[in-house]
């Protein structure tokens, strides 16, 4: 097992990139390897020391051995973790864009909050938020219809616009409140959002379940009430409480279902 | 400078060189006979030594390859190198951007490109991207199949003002040749429809595609221009669609040649789309037979494939009612661009793959085409780039064209789906072409088709366009190696263009500015000041610029390569 970490010494006002230190790439690195590695920021590189003390212990022979544990303000710092495939990535700070695109295997946790597009394209492995996340959580890459399609990610606090868009796999869940489009254009897989939510949720969805624990402000009128039914199981989970189903969207003959929880939902029931 | 490329397997077709082991000199950017001593000496022992490439039919720049670009994101994404000392960044997969677009042409030892469909309006445009395309020369064809005008002179027969329409509009926008879209479908697209067939009747205009096609054909051979009309015919893409080809090559049969450059007076583009048997895409089966069988009959006509590679890509076509039909086949996304009296365009996002019925039916009607048709002269190696798949993947389709055990591999291990071999005749075509046959179908064959007397040959005095493939023919059986086919036609040992070494070694070494060859034709003054004051007026009422701002100025051609014709001779 080798635990390679970063205690952060200065930020930067342009984000740096962190998509080539993964632990794919850095299972076999040594100390002196990072001293000599530049980081890309913006359109040139500088030395990562610049920016990072950096400490190596132990030894690895295979990503899978690899813990990264990050110190400090990664508010500027992009795609960490992005197309890991093993590993372990913790991050004791908040983070930039793109943490955990693309993401194929392995775990990442990060202890504070995620800007946008966190989880984009996930493929594998897990995610975890400890804070609030922005927009386009487990989204497609912009103009793509494919996105999110294995993994888990799992976010304590908020998560902003349109997540999980495009999802075709793989699960979301939200323990705080959510805004508006969650599951817009989803075709497959599963989202738990356990605190309120906005408005329009499952917008265009061809499939896949969205369960909502908290109240929703308003429904799109794509979506057909179906049945109350009593503790669900819901993509092989088993939910406790009355549940109000919908299905839709019916403007693209979606086949999708909305589980709405009855009681803090009581204003949507006709 | 001088140089010699010594040792070298030549494939020269033009000059009926078949892997000849010899020399090839060239100095100031010409081929020649002789050079000094003092000549540089290139060691290409038992390497392949060839012409440049030349693409007869790619979509590479202009205002759809943009609207691609802006709105297929995801694409741009792929691709992506950082920029170095001499060469700037790349993007792209199907779509890359300008600089890509010539750098992987160049890799691939090509020197010249056919940009397939200009509108008119939109030329200026198209001309800085070819600006922005370095390492090539390109070939801009402008679209007049739909134009309002063309309609007018079709349909009252006036072949000579057409050709004198023909001649100005081809001065205004600085294109090479007559490119004919979907005649009267574009049209009728404006009204949300489209025409099926050749007899069916532009809406509001009572003309029809087959009066649009003879009339653009017979304009066309009155000024003798270098290249024939390019014909997209009608019915693109879909199920029993042959027929409408095989009656629109059969329309332009009569129709007397006017050049001594070039052997037809119809070049049929991207064939494959345009061979489909069965009435729909459940009983759909391969044309293919029915198009080879015209082509070898007849010496009028000419074709390039538009292979299917099995790719995701972009297609992108001036047959914008087809775009529509196949965004309700894919359900994907879909851009629509209307060019005002001109034409109109699609663009959809299409993933063809092996496990497609319909998509390896493609792929296997388009390797039929190849191999049914008798004479390389008369087929061209594309993809219709982006539309089928991207260009990068010539050496692959060289190497299914030379290897029949690669084909029966893919279809016996279901690469592709059994449509391939169960609604085609793919798995009994034994042939395989051999390296020269390559040379022809690349080079020589899009040379004379387009009427080229600078490039394609190793010819004096031709321009010094040359790849060189670190392939021994002599030592590699194409039939079982087809990896390393692929992998020595995507990565030229040397592309030199007018002389200078561009690629060495699969890595570009210099990049120099693109030319642009357009026609300019002479003797057509008269019908020419008649057609202007014809159209003047119809000009000014419905287009939504000025002419003064319509026409390409010389100053959008740093690089122009004139090819001056005089009409009728």
């Amino acid at each position: 097992m080798k635990t390679i970490t970063f205690n952060q010494k200065k930020t930067s006002q342009i984000a740096l990139e962190f998509d080539e230190l993964i632990p794919d790439e850095v299972y076999s690195w040594e100390k002196a390897d990072f001293e000599k590695y530049m980081v890309p920021i913006g359109n040139s590189r500088f030395p990562l020391t610049d920016y990072f003390d950096i400490e190596v212990e132990g030894s690895a022979e295979s990503p899978e051995e690899i813990k990264m544990i990050l110190n400090g303000d990664y508010g500027r710092v992009k795609y960490i973790g992005t197309k890991m495939g093993a590993g372990e990535i913790i991050v004791n700070g908040p983070v930039d864009l793109h943490c955990g695109s693309q993401m194929k295997g392995g775990s990442i946790l990060v202890n504070g909050d995620a800007e946008s597009y966190a989880g984009r394209e996930m493929e594998g492995g897990s995610l975890t938020i400890m804070g609030n996340t922005r927009e386009f959580c487990g989204c497609s890459y912009i103009g793509d219809w494919r996105g999110m399609n294995g993994g888990t990610i799992t976010i304590h606090g908020n998560a902003g616009k349109q997540l999980g868009e495009c999802l075709s796999g793989g699960s979301i869940y939200v323990k705080g409140d959510c805004d508006i489009l969650a599951g817009i254009h989803m075709t497959k897989g599963f989202i738990q959002i356990d605190g309120d939510v906005t408005r329009w949720p499952g917008g265009q969805m061809k499939n896949g379940d969205i369960v909502i624990n908290g109240e929703l402000g308003r429904l799109l009128e794509g979506f057909v009430q179906q049945e109350i039914v009593e503790n669900p199981e819901i993509d092989g989970k088993d939910f406790s409480g009355k549940y109000i189903k919908y299905t839709g969207d019916i403007a693209l003959n979606g086949k999708g279902r909305l589980w709405l929880d009855a009681e803090k939902n009581r204003h949507l029931l006709y | 400078m001088e140089y010699v490329l010594k040792n070298g397997i030549v494939y020269d077709p033009a000059n009926k060189v078949a892997g000849e082991k010899k020399d090839v000199m060239f100095k100031d950017g010409k081929i020649v006979d002789s050079v000094s001593a003092d000549a540089k000496v290139l060691d290409v022992t038992d390497k392949i030594v060839m012409p440049a490439g030349i693409d007869p039919h790619a979509h590479v720049a202009g205002p759809k390859l943009v609207v691609g670009r802006i709105y297929r994101p995801e694409d741009s994404r792929k691709g992506v190198t950082h920029k170095t000392d001499i060469l700037r960044s790349e993007s792209g997969f199907s779509i890359p951007s300008c600089p890509s677009t010539g750098y992987r042409y160049s890799r691939m030892g090509y020197g010249t490109v056919v940009e397939a469909a200009v509108p008119p309006l939109e030329a200026k445009h198209t001309h800085e991207e070819i600006n922005s395309t370095p390492n090539l020369d390109i070939v801009p064809l402008s679209l007049f199949g739909n134009n309002w005008f063309v309609l007018q002179y079709a349909k009252q027969n006036q072949i000579e003002d057409l050709a004198g329409f023909i001649a100005a509009w081809l001065r205004l926008a600085k294109c090479y040749g007559v490119k004919i879209v979907n005649p009267c479908g574009s049209e009728a697209w404006g009204w949300g429809m489209n025409v099926h067939g050749l007899d069916d009747p532009a809406p509001y205009w009572d003309v029809t595609g087959r009066e649009v096609v003879t009339a653009l054909a017979k304009a066309n051979e009155m000024l003798g221009l270098p290249h024939s009309v390019h014909v997209h015919p009608n019915d693109l893409g879909h199920p029993g669609n042959y027929p409408t080809t095989v009656s629109t090559m059969e329309a332009l049969k009569d129709i007397e040649k006017n050049s001594t450059v070039r052997g037809q007076t119809m070049h049929l583009t991207h064939a494959q789309f345009h061979a489909y048997g069965g009435t729909s895409w459940r009983d759909a089966d391969s044309g293919a037979d029915y198009i080879a069988d015209y082509v070898n009959n007849n010496d009028h006509v000419t074709i390039d494939v538009g292979q299917v590679t099995l790719d995701e890509t972009t297609t992108m076509t001036a047959d914008a009612p087809m775009e529509f039909d196949l965004y309700k086949l894919s359900g994907l996304k879909w851009a629509n661009k209307d060019v005002e009296l001109e034409t109109a365009a699609g663009i959809v996002p299409v993933i063809y793959s092996g496990k497609a019925p319909v998509n390896s039916l493609q792929w296997a009607i388009g390797l039929e085409l190849f191999l049914k048709v008798n004479d390389p002269w008369k087929v061209c190696l594309t993809t219709d780039h982006p539309n089928a798949g991207p260009f990068i993947r010539y050496p692959r389709i060289i190497s299914w064209l030379m290897s029949n055990e690669r084909r029966q591999e893919m279809m016996d291990n279901r690469e592709v789906h059994p449509w391939s071999h169960r609604r085609t005749s793919l798995a009994s075509l034994e042939r395989e072409y051999d390296f020269n046959e390559i040379a022809t179908i690349t080079r020589a064959g899009p040379a004379k088709i387009y009427g080229f007397q600078d490039r394609g040959a190793l010819t004096p005095g031709f321009n010094a366009d040359i790849a060189v493939f670190d392939i021994n023919p002599n030592d590699i059986d194409p039939s079982r190696n087809h990896e390393a086919i692929e992998k020595g036609f995507s990565s030229a040992m040397y592309t030199i263009k007018d002389g200078e070494i561009l690629v060495k070694d699969g890595e570009i070494v210099k990049v120099v500015k693109s030319h642009t060859l357009w026609t300019d034709v002479k003797g057509m003054e008269e019908q020419e000041k008649r057609v202007m004051d014809r159209v003047m007026p119809d000009f000014t009422k419905y287009y939504t610029i000025k002419f003064e701002n319509y026409q390409v100025h010389d100053k959008y051609l740093p690089n122009p390569i004139v090819t001056e014709v005089q009409a009728g001779k």
